[in-house]
């Protein structure tokens, strides 16, 4: 849950790119840290990726990225990635932790949906291992690869992905070009400060 | 799981005077708060060149990844976990459910007298976490207007 520090005027806030293997939740972070414009080079934190030899995350990516989005108060988004490979699940369940924000990274590939429906059950269910549930937590979906051949139709892609009780904003990506990666990121936090507007900072 | 609580500049001046109270009497170069999602809260003792936000969150994961290996044991809980290396060590202690307490110090210093001296910092900062928790301030957002969170980062160039 997010962090409030009224003596250094600091809200922290804990967004996780998550979803199935190689969806692209580590190149959403890279193109980010490379791309980000920032007032000043302090702004943006250092990517942090801990990754096998044959650079697959094995725990996380860390990126620390600032902007002042109260008035007066510096706001840190702290991004992280999980590992998509199924056998870190419990890893995954880890970086959960204290989540604000979720951002679902679905492979447009139509030989991945049978992994993106996997990969959405299993958030789900370990949000409810750490008793979260996924209706009170802001998230947005992003369909990635869009650059690639055999992509499933857009429509297609929300049918299967995004057919829950309430439809959530959904985005179109190809993160290795760049595209559609802040509209994604600008989304969740456009969304998250909301709720803290709504609900009401908690104390 | 609680929530952690807002803190106003009389629990950052504890934590503050907890932390600096263990580094003088233990010699540490360094001591952070964590929270156990990953955030720093705050960090006493000046480090050259040490990225105290990433080291808070690789911290707070590795703290976590072992509460996780403790409970394949049916352990409640692992309550320290030290790290030694050839220049500097560091140690991560529980302070409460939500936080951590940090500490790099030279590896010619023992853990037993890191431990012995973090001890009383922990139940120092756990109480005055306590305290903040009991009085459930909110952030004031009446200044917050919704059109200047529309698009908060730009892409260069």
């Amino acid at each position: 849950m997010a962090i409030i520090n009224q003596a250094a005027k600091e809200l922290q806030v804990k967004i996780v790119y998550y979803g199935p293997a190689k969806s692209g939740k580590t190149t959403n972070l890279e193109q980010l840290h490379q791309n980000v414009q920032v007032p000043n080079p302090d702004s943006k934190g250092k990517m942090t990726s801990l990754a096998t030899s044959s650079d697959r995350t094995l725990f996380f990516d860390f990126f620390p990225l600032e902007a002042v989005a109260i008035k007066g108060y510096k706001t840190k988004f702290a991004l992280f990635t999980v590992p998509g490979q199924v056998i870190y699940n419990a890893t995954r369940q880890i970086v959960l932790r204290g989540v604000d924000g979720i951002v679902f990274v679905a492979d447009s590939q139509y030989d991945k949906m049978e992994e993106n429906i996997e990969t959405f059950k299993h958030l789900q269910a370990n949000l409810k291992a750490l008793n979260l549930n996924l209706d009170e937590i802001p998230y947005v979906i992003q369909y990635n690869k869009r650059d690639l051949p055999d992509v499933a139709p857009r429509d297609y892609l929300e049918f299967l992905m995004n057919n829950r009780e309430v439809q959530v904003p959904s985005f179109e990506a190809s993160a290795a070009k760049c595209e559609g990666i802040f509209e994604t990121l600008n989304m969740i936090t456009r969304m998250l400060l909301h709720k803290f507007l709504n609900n009401g900072a908690r104390g | 799981m609680a929530a952690f609580p807002s803190l106003n500049q009389e629990d950052i001046d504890c934590i503050d005077g907890a932390l600096r109270e263990l580094l003088k009497k233990s010699e540490a170069h360094v001591a952070l708060v964590v929270e156990k999602a990953g955030y720093l809260i705050h960090q006493s003792g000046q480090p050259p060149d040490l990225d105290t936000t990433t080291f808070a969150t690789l911290g707070s994961n590795a703290y976590n990844a072992v509460q996780f290996m403790a409970s394949l044991v049916n352990e409640t809980g692992f309550t320290s976990l030290y790290q030694q290396g050839e220049k500097f060590s560091t140690l991560m202690v529980n302070v409460d459910e939500n936080t951590l307490v940090v500490i790099i110090f030279p590896t010619h210093l023992t853990v037993g007298a890191m431990k012995y001296y973090a001890a009383p910092a922990a139940r120092a900062i756990a109480a005055q976490i306590t305290l903040a928790t009991a009085r459930g301030d909110k952030l004031d957002l009446s200044d917050l207007n919704p059109p200047d969170v529309q698009a908060l980062f730009d892409r260069s160039n």
